[in-house]
């Protein structure tokens, strides 16, 4: 059994929704355990929705967009998942099979949906040149497609085929494939390190970047402690150089 | 009279800046400031579309709006719900007092530091505690748990409204402060000293799972028997300094960026090429 091109719509509009939700007012939609109760909802399973979503929440714990860094978009994974879970015969074992590839095949479109919209601010430089608040403003609120349309189409194409076939295309997947790209996961985050470094004057202040990875690297402290360590360091550089933070 | 040239009228738009203008300034970031992210100025245009409104009352010719607006277009990325707000907030203020560039200086010397602070807050300290916690009624078959989630979101989203105005009111005090820019020094050094101690302890946390996996095989003799014994590479590394090869993918993107002044899209690039590589050459 698989779904009708109505159904296959209404969970792409889902996608997209998420994917804005978060993006702009910063709803935190893309948490996988909500995009997989509202499929739930959609679909009518919603146990399937809440369980998939709350083992895809559990499986992210610790991955964050640090810098905007890539990582597998288990959102995605949870709207596939549940909407195949819910069907009978794959059941939830057979969702969740589906939501972790697709999380993680994913990721190169987050990557291809970040890079598009780089021609939307081309074009906006273009509108500024010639002092036209309109078309800046046009270039603005049109920057969603590429994330939206990146989310949508897989999910609309994936729902629309139906779970087999979506399956037969993972497992078709060379395993060395998947591990490059699950490698290539790992290492997008240094991208995001290094922007946000090249934005700080590390060069004169870069014992305390040392001090912050010593306390994790050799002490083990979690990162709430790291954050306490440096507030004191701030505080105590700027009193000793003779000022007061509150001045 | 001579009929003035195009270029000395005054826009219709120009004049003082409402409280009106200031809330429709702080809607559009809250709500769509990560609209047009990309990867190569990131929030940028975002933060131009949102500063809209206070920007075209405070130009005076087409000129001056080409160029306020032109300031605005330069790289920019921070936390969106934590930290942006302050920022976006402060900087409206410096416009409004006719400051921009001051503003714009305040606004590239927080990004930095705020985003790392902002993620702490959201990623560390609140996200896992509440993941925890809904997944596991979840589980449980309760969907609360999802709804506490959609709860969360929301707190986020209505969080940004009074961190705007309070960062209007700090740069409205530092643009009046004789000492403005001795105090904002201060505040700059401190959040700056802040950020990096906090990368410093992200790098190794968050890219832990860069490790190797090669080994040698090394015929040893033990008790006059000789044997195989396979040598992992990876604790000898960890011996030499741990977590060496997070730091040095963070360095070599570090390097691009600055040093060679690579975009972030070629950089991207070229760690993908690197991990591809490294992934086939079973390295990692």
């Amino acid at each position: 059994m698989t779904y009708g091109i109505a159904m296959a719509l209404v969970l792409a509009i889902l996608a997209y929704v998420c994917v804005l939700a978060n993006l702009g007012p910063s709803l935190l939609w893309t948490e996988p355990l909500i995009a997989g109760w509202l499929t739930g909802m959609l679909v009518g399973n919603v146990e399937v929705g809440i369980t998939i979503g709350a083992t895809l929440t559990l499986m992210s714990l610790g991955m964050w967009t640090y810098g905007g860094a890539t990582i597998p978009d288990f959102m995605t994974g949870a709207i596939l998942g549940t909407a195949f879970g819910a069907l009978p015969g794959v059941g939830l074992t057979g969702g969740l099979a589906v939501a972790v590839p697709a999380a993680l095949l994913m990721t190169q479109l987050d990557v291809l949906g970040r890079a598009t919209t780089t021609l939307f601010i081309h074009g906006a430089d273009k509108a500024v040149a010639r002092g036209d608040v309109k078309a800046v403003s046009w270039w603005h609120l049109m920057g969603h497609l590429p994330w939206g349309l990146t989310r949508a189409i897989p999910v609309f194409l994936a729902v629309w085929l139906g779970a087999k076939p979506v399956q037969d295309f993972i497992n078709w997947m060379p395993a060395s494939f998947m591990n490059a790209m699950k490698l290539t996961g790992a290492m997008l985050p240094a991208l995001g390190f290094a922007l946000l470094l090249s934005m700080l004057p590390v060069k004169k202040y870069w014992p305390f970047a040392v001090i912050g990875f010593v306390l994790f690297a050799y002490l083990k402290l979690p990162m709430v402690g790291i954050a306490l360590v440096s507030v004191a360091a701030a505080v105590l550089f700027i009193q000793l150089k003779g000022g007061t933070v509150r001045g | 009279m001579a009929k003035p040239q195009e270029s000395e009228r005054a826009l219709p738009e120009y004049g003082p800046v409402t409280n009106a203008d200031l809330t429709r300034a702080m809607w559009r970031h809250n709500i769509t400031l990560q609209f047009s992210w990309n990867y190569e100025r990131m929030q940028a245009l975002g933060y131009l579309w949102s500063m809209l409104p206070v920007i075209q009352r405070v130009s005076k010719t087409k000129e001056d709006l080409i160029a306020n607006m032109q300031r605005h277009l330069v790289f920019y990325n921070t936390n969106p719900a934590v930290g942006s707000p302050v920022i976006f907030g402060a900087s409206c203020a410096m416009e409004e007092k006719q400051q921009g560039e001051v503003g714009d200086s305040l606004k590239v010397a927080l990004m930095g530091p705020l985003a790392g602070i902002g993620d702490t807050i959201q990623a560390i300290l609140l996200r896992p505690i509440i993941a925890v916690l809904a997944a596991s009624l979840a589980l449980s078959g309760s969907v609360s748990g999802p709804i506490i989630f959609v709860i969360f979101g929301l707190f986020w989203f209505l969080f940004k409204v009074p961190q705007f105005w309070w960062g209007y009111r700090q740069g409205i005090g530092l643009v009046g402060e004789v000492t403005a820019g001795g105090r904002l020094d201060r505040i700059t050094e401190a959040a700056t000293i802040m950020g990096l101690g906090v990368v410093g302890g992200f790098i190794p946390s968050i890219m832990a799972k860069l490790t190797t996996t090669v080994a040698f095989a090394r015929s040893v003799t033990v008790d006059g028997q000789a044997t195989e014994k396979v040598v992992q590479l990876q604790p000898t590394l960890d011996q030499i300094l741990p977590y060496m090869i997070p730091v040095l993918v963070v360095g070599f993107a570090y390097w691009l960026l600055k040093n060679r002044k690579q975009s972030p899209l070629k950089v991207l690039l070229y760690l993908t090429v690197l991990a591809f590589a490294l992934s086939y050459a079973h390295i990692m």
